[in-house]
């Protein structure tokens, strides 16, 4: 028999295993919006029975433990699925972004339009000053000796040199934000690399003296989340709780020692690449938002930059190699049209701009009334260029854009898929992990109700130790 | 299957993520008319759309550049008809230059033709703009320079152009000429005006001769020489008037060509680039509904959670 005190103590134990229960109950709630919070459940046993003369009789309940309900395997995946999100989100950022400062963007209304002097001096796109120019020329061959004529060629001239500046400069601003992208990235890494070895310490700690470290498996588990957005990583799970995490095939983090760090480095380009820092060990990373980053600048926006100063080049090259063969309004021949040699510096021969009698029309001498030379740089429009795949410049251009184009929109169309995917996971971890309100509110008033009976039993026992005492003063 | 809080939360704004961008990427349609802005909407319309840009800009071109030639072609045409009209007063005079006039006749018909030859290098020097239309491609001066002896009579009229001429592009790869020079006696190359050796054509040479016999009274050089010679010259005036209308006549059908091109091309690019409007706003009705619908479950769901802390004693 357990006595009137064991059983006053039963009755303790109860109400502090119900009390435990409203209280972690109380945590899954408070963490009800924390996308990071793993819920927790108590575990509770029946505590340890004692002998008496009729058998072994119960001693009530105690809490076991508070375990955490989670899924690691589940949760591997998430992290997979965080890196290729990264990847693709970043990629998405720095197309998106290179397809603003291209400014490439089509208008129906000027495309169709038939403005009579044949350009669309309205847009600023590339391709439309390309036209402008081609036409430009045209005018100049009907009208060889209109001065108007001659400096509307200079004007389209100069707004095409312009415009190719204008992307050459922004593309390259852009390159530089994405260099610095990528130090921002290995930065932001190597801080949870050792936010991620400090809280192995503390597990490991936690681990040793028997207790449990819920709450901090929870944030650890969020900052390799976070980690993996940045950049695939492998992690080994160690027998006192800690995660060992590699990079590239490259141990970061051994148990609580943060081993190595992530650092950029110069290839002798000026395109920053990843490496170790204290081994210099270059990774060849293959996800996260920080290789997104990397095959953006050096994929598609290089091709871009490359194709746009191809482009350009060539346009200097043939312009220049017919119009040097004229004849100004004055007899003056030589001269070049074009100076520069790429699209970051392509500009119009600064005699032109303020004098378009100079402007190299005639193909012979003292004929002022000749256009051959206007003819041929007019017809250049349609002609196959060698250095561009043998199209014309604007079919050159018009492929260019699309393959841009693609790029993006495979971006795109990556990130929507891995948003599915991601969704899906996060469900599923949700429905293993998540705090749903109404489990827990039952669970509330399911441990309120048990404290409510397991008082009960201490006032009965009161009462009967009230009338025990009782029966002795009388 | 066991639903978390932050689960349907979290769907739910995934959805009204996603209906929004529905409903902009719509109403951008609508508003602009355009299925095809940025490259990334339709890379391979984009292309297209690009390429048949340039071909609409181009042809715009042309119409412009025969709006010109028409222009010059006219000038021309007009000069050509004047002349002309000189010609057949020259044969005229010829003509009637006979044994049957009389000296003072002789004499008032040579002041006329000296009238005439002044006319027709007027003519000659016909402007379009700053440029001279007859004096092939050396157009920047007076292509004709009269000179007259102290009596005013004509003693020579010189050509300073040459014998080229300019084309111009009507249409990809199709150029054509709408001038003249004034005279070419090289054997080969455009037909002269004034002066073409293959044809027996040097109007003004003649015109001074006719002038000069007139004055000298020598009608028999007059019928056996000046006449035949002012024939060739307005047999060869007379096909540059009908060439000059045949060049415009061809001029107008490259515009009409043009004109008709233009319109496939902007068929083309609306069939692209464009959007089915109805199809577009009924889309956009639909994905309303969809969001209203979406945020009205939200309401629900939300009033539910409620309902259930309520339950809490």
């Amino acid at each position: 028999m357990l006595g009137l005190f064991n059983t006053l103590n039963l009755g303790a134990r109860a109400l502090q295993a119900e009390q435990i229960g409203v209280e972690v109950t109380g945590q899954n709630l408070a963490n009800a919006n924390n996308p990071a919070y793993s819920r927790q459940t108590v575990v509770l046993q029946t505590s340890t029975p004692t002998p008496t003369s009729i058998g072994m009789e119960g001693t009530g309940v105690e809490a076991a433990s508070i375990r955490q309900v989670t899924d690691q395997l589940l949760n591997s995946q998430i992290q997979s699925e965080a890196s290729v999100g990264g990847y693709w989100n970043s990629q998405q950022s720095a197309l998106q972004n290179a397809q603003t400062q291209l400014d490439e963007f089509f208008n129906l209304d000027s495309a169709s339009s038939t403005s009579s002097d044949g350009s669309t001096t309205t847009s600023q796109s590339l391709s439309d000053q390309l036209n402008s120019l081609f036409n430009a020329f045209q005018s100049v061959a009907t009208s060889p000796t209109d001065l108007t004529a001659r400096q509307s060629l200079v004007n389209a001239a100069q707004s095409l040199a312009s415009s190719f500046n204008q992307a050459s400069q922004n593309l390259s601003a852009l390159n530089n934000q994405l260099n610095t992208s990528v130090s921002t990235g290995v930065a932001s890494a190597n801080q949870l690399l050792s936010d991620i070895a400090s809280l192995n310490g503390q597990i490991a700690k936690a681990t040793a003296s028997g207790a449990t470290a819920n709450d901090l498996m929870d944030s650890r588990e969020q900052d390799l989340e976070n980690l993996s957005q940045l950049v695939n990583i492998q992690t080994t799970t160690n027998s006192d709780n800690t995660i060992s995490v590699s990079i590239g095939g490259q141990q970061l983090v051994s148990g609580s020692n943060l081993s190595d760090t992530l650092a950029t480095y110069d290839p002798g380009n000026g395109q920053l690449l990843v490496q170790t820092a204290t081994s210099a060990t270059p990774l060849a990373l293959t996800g996260g938002s920080i290789q997104g980053t990397i095959d953006a600048r050096d994929g598609t926006l290089t091709t871009l930059r490359n194709n746009l100063d191809t482009m350009a080049s060539s346009l200097i090259t043939q312009v220049n190699g017919i119009y040097s063969n004229g004849y100004d309004l004055n007899g003056n021949t030589g001269a070049n049209f074009f100076t520069g040699t790429n699209a970051g510096d392509i500009a119009v021969n600064s005699n032109l701009v303020n004098d378009p009698s100079q402007v190299q029309a005639a193909g012979t001498a003292n004929a002022t009334g000749d256009n051959s030379v206007a003819l041929q740089l007019a017809q250049l429009g349609n002609q196959s260029i060698a250095a561009l795949n043998n199209e014309t410049f604007s079919g050159a251009y018009a492929l260019d854009v699309q393959n841009f184009g693609d790029a993006l929109s495979n971006a795109n169309d990556q990130v929507s898929n891995y948003s599915s995917v991601n969704t899906m996971l996060l469900n599923q971890r949700d429905s293993e992990s998540g705090v749903s309100l109404e489990e827990e509110t039952s669970n509330l008033i399911t441990y309120q109700m048990a404290y409510e009976s397991s008082s009960k039993i201490i006032t009965t026992v009161d009462q009967m130790l009230q009338t025990l005492i009782d029966m002795k003063s009388t | 299957m066991r639903i978390a809080g932050t689960s349907y939360t979290d769907s739910m704004v995934n959805q009204l993520d996603f209906l929004s961008a529905q409903q902009y990427q719509l109403q951008n349609q609508v508003s602009t008319g355009q299925s095809i802005t940025a490259p990334s909407d339709n890379p391979a319309g984009m292309a297209e759309a690009l390429n048949l840009q340039a071909d609409n800009s181009a042809l715009t071109q042309y119409a412009q550049n025969i709006s010109t030639l028409q222009t010059r072609a006219t000038i021309a045409g007009n000069a050509l008809t004047s002349l002309q009209t000189i010609s057949e007063q020259a044969s005229e005079i010829a003509t009637s230059a006979d044994s049957t006039a009389t000296p003072a006749e002789l004499q008032a018909d040579a002041g006329e033709v000296t009238q005439l030859i002044q006319q027709a290098a007027q003519l000659m020097n016909t402007q379009d703009g700053s440029q001279y239309v007859f004096g092939g491609t050396a157009s920047g001066s007076a292509p004709f320079i009269v000179t007259t002896d102290a009596n005013g009579n004509v003693t020579a009229v010189t050509y300073s152009g040459n014998t080229d001429v300019a084309e111009s592009e009507i249409s990809q790869g199709v150029t054509t000429t709408v001038d003249a020079p004034g005279e070419n006696n090289t054997g080969t190359g455009p037909r002269g005006v004034i002066s073409d050796s293959r044809y027996g054509a040097d109007f003004f040479n003649h015109l001074i001769s006719l002038q000069n016999d007139l004055q000298a009274g020598n009608t028999s050089a007059i019928a056996s020489t000046d006449a035949p010679n002012l024939t060739n010259d307005d047999n060869n005036i007379i096909y540059q008037v009908a060439s000059n209308g045949a060049t415009q006549t061809r001029l107008s059908a490259a515009a009409s060509f043009a004109s008709t091109q233009q319109s496939g091309l902007q068929t083309s690019l609306s069939n692209v680039a464009g959007v089915d409007l109805t199809q577009t706003l009924t889309q956009l009705s639909q994905t309303n509904n969809a969001y209203q619908a979406a945020l009205e479950t939200s309401s629900q769901f939300l009033q539910m959670q409620q309902y259930v802390l309520s339950l809490l004693p």
